[in-house]
């Protein structure tokens, strides 16, 4: 009788809060936030669940969407593919319509999956592989360039700024870095330069020194890394420790704070490519107002890509009317949307009509320049 | 690729001998609770994880006092890493592992297993599972060779990693060899049982052998926050793994086995990445193992009379 009492309880109180649950959500719009906010790269998740919690306060500010107000939901990837696709399962079981993620290419695509069978809404503002958004899918979109203009871009800089006599193109294996990688190596190519050297390194090395004492006897001046910022990291920092000058290049994937705080001095002079730094465009002077006043630091190079995610899934669920997904998706693809990034597009992949990277020379101090 | 260097191949083997000091710490670990109690203490990555992040700790509050002399900063370092890592493995033996003792082996296996998983999520929480950087302490070093060619780089950081490696595995294996403690470890190892029975306290010889794995291991992981410069909760993994290996590979329950095979492991992996690809580094370290095991089950140093319990 006992047990019998405590289990009733239990059930009773489940039931209660299930449909205190039910209730609370009737009059939002739920949008999930999915990404890292742990693991090696939680600095990049950071930047994206910040732009976007920015985007759903002021979109709620202004009135919400449709009379409803949009509510953030942020669920934590750490950048695994398993994970992400847990995180995905558990995006359908809480029947949310709406995410603004992955941000690693390789927990994206195989989240984009689980989305485009349960027809859910995804844009990411990170992932840059290819791939993604080759796979015939109708549900995702990104609000970033891919890496074959990125690294097209940095191979063309290569190939006509740099001149380096002999270079060595480094990755650390996964989809995005060896992707990269691989179509800098294309480009580079094309233009009469081979790479001496094309090799992976593993994801969590710590130890590099073999590699650069290769590098160092073969006579390489310049490194492309395809990864990103705990390896590279490491690797500037022990190069310099060598007495290896080559000078570093890499993607989007290491331009962050951390890289400096990691390779201290040897970050000097590092060459990134990263999406134009929106935060100087004076149309968000506002924006990145807003920002500083919370003390949030506006020129991350996927704060203002997420934001975006968000105000297209407002602009397009106001303008579609309706809150199912589907239509949302095809009328994100027949319009074009003003947002903190510019004016967008979308091809009918997904992708964005248009999208710049630009070549920054990475400081010490963590801040960056354009390079000439 | 251009041809053999005999100076890059000397540089080679540095590399890969400060890479093997640095296993060969950690392997210590498993060999000892192996040899004594017939265990795979899988929780022992995560013991030097902690190491490394007292470590980090210590040193960067060392550097906020304004302590600068390298000696002070290192003995002190690795003093309250070693008394706080010790502690850490001494619990762990006590509360996960003792209450389990004479319970089937697959049982402290699990609970190995469920320790490590506790340890990294408990360091995640509490030190935020981004990772933690630090300057080098100590950097410069000496450069060999022709001044326009290939130059050897040999930095005091190595050679102190390879000193303090040589220094305490010296003091363990007098401790081992010599003390009455270390005669009470052979003892416990060569027949527990027995032992038990001629009034050695088997517990006690066990904790001590946590204690002793826990840090030497401690000692590791402070030199590498001080050599590599970047901790996070998940760096004991992938170390573990390695030293693991390099105990199985010197023959696990034989202290210098744990000593050759961190070296070898070093070195194997220096060389595929210098002269196959750094892809196969990983590929050639395991197949090494492999073609040990095959040739001799019982490892370079191992004693064929492993199996017991």
């Amino acid at each position: 009788m006992n047990t019998f009492n405590r289990h009733a309880l239990s059930i009773a109180a489940g039931m209660t809060l299930l449909g205190l649950s039910g209730l609370a959500s009737a009059d939002t719009i739920k949008i999930a936030l999915a990404g890292p906010t742990t693991g090696p790269v939680a600095q990049y998740g950071d930047m994206q669940m910040m732009g976007a919690k920015m985007a759903v306060e002021q979109i709620n500010a202004k009135g919400g969407v449709n009379g409803k107000k949009l509510e953030a939901v942020i669920m934590d990837d750490a950048c695994e593919p398993k994970q992400a696709v847990a995180v995905a399962n558990q995006i359908v079981n809480q029947k949310i319509n709406f995410v603004i993620g992955h941000l690693c290419s390789g927990s994206t695509q195989p989240a984009s999956k689980l989305y485009e069978d349960e027809g859910i809404f995804m844009i990411t503002p990170a992932a840059t592989n290819p791939a993604i958004t080759q796979q015939g899918y109708k549900m995702v979109f990104r609000t970033i360039g891919t890496d074959d203009q990125q690294g097209p871009t940095a191979g063309r800089y290569i190939a006509t700024k740099i001149k380096p006599k002999k270079l060595a193109v480094i990755h650390d294996k996964q989809q995005y870095g060896e992707g990269i990688a691989k179509e800098v190596d294309k480009t580079v190519k094309a233009a009469g330069i081979t790479p001496v050297l094309f090799e992976g390194v593993n994801k969590g090395q710590t130890d590099f020194s073999a590699l650069i004492t290769k590098m160092k006897k073969d006579g390489v001046d310049f490194v492309y890394y395809g990864g990103y910022h705990p390896e590279l990291g490491l690797l500037l920092r022990q190069s310099r420790e060598q007495g290896f000058d080559a000078k570093y290049m890499g993607p989007e994937g290491v331009g962050n704070k951390d890289i400096s705080a990691i390779a201290g001095p040897a970050s000097e002079g590092l060459l990134v490519t990263l999406p134009a730094d929106f935060s100087a465009d004076p149309a968000n002077a506002d924006l990145v107002k807003a920002f500083k006043a919370k003390n949030e630091d506006p020129t991350g190079p996927f704060v203002m890509p997420a934001y975006a995610g968000v105000q297209i899934v407002a602009d397009a669920i106001k303008g579609a009317k309706t809150e199912d997904a589907v239509k949302v998706a095809d009328y994100v693809r027949k319009n074009s949307f003003q947002t903190p990034i510019g004016k967008v597009a979308f091809k009918d992949n997904g992708d964005l009509k248009e999208f710049e990277f630009v070549v920054f020379t990475w400081h010490a101090d963590a801040t960056k320049t354009p390079a000439k | 690729m251009s041809g053999f260097s005999f100076l890059e191949f000397l540089q080679q083997i540095i590399n890969g001998l400060t890479l093997g000091s640095i296993y060969a710490l950690i392997a210590i670990g498993y060999t000892m609770v192996y040899g004594i109690i017939g265990m795979i203490n899988f929780a022992h990555g995560e013991i030097y994880m902690i190491g490394a992040y007292v470590g980090l700790m210590v040193i960067t509050g060392l550097s906020l006092l304004g302590v600068d002399s390298i000696a002070a900063i290192l003995l002190v370092t690795l003093a309250i890493s070693i008394l706080v890592t010790g502690s850490y493995g001494w619990t762990v033996e006590r509360l996960a592992y003792r209450p389990l003792r004479g319970s089937p082996r697959l049982v402290p296996l699990i609970s190995a297993i469920g320790v490590s998983i506790f340890l990294q999520n408990y360091v995640q929480i509490g030190q935020g599972a981004r990772d933690v950087s630090m300057q080098p302490v100590l950097t410069g070093g000496w450069r060999f060779g022709p001044a326009d060619g290939f130059q050897v780089y040999l930095s005091y950081m190595q050679v102190l990693i390879a000193v303090i490696t040589v220094a305490f595995m010296t003091g363990l294996t007098l401790f081992i060899s010599r003390s009455r403690l270390g005669r009470a470890c052979r003892a416990c190892s060569e027949d527990r049982t027995m032992a038990n029975l001629l009034g050695i306290d088997t517990d006690r010889v066990i904790a001590l052998t946590f204690i002793l794995g826990a840090a030497l291991a401690a000692v590791a992981g402070v030199l590498v926050g001080m050599y590599y410069g970047l901790v996070n909760p998940f760096i004991g993994f992938i170390a573990g793994l390695k030293a693991f290996t390099a105990a199985v590979l010197g023959g696990i329950g034989s202290i210098p086995g744990a000593m050759l095979g961190g070296v070898v492991l070093g070195l194997a992996e220096s060389f595929a990445s210098a002269y196959l690809q750094t892809e196969y580094k990983d590929v050639v370290a395991f197949a090494l193992l492999i073609l040990v095991l095959l040739v001799r089950p019982t490892g370079l140093l191992g004693r064929p009379d492993v199996e017991k319990v």
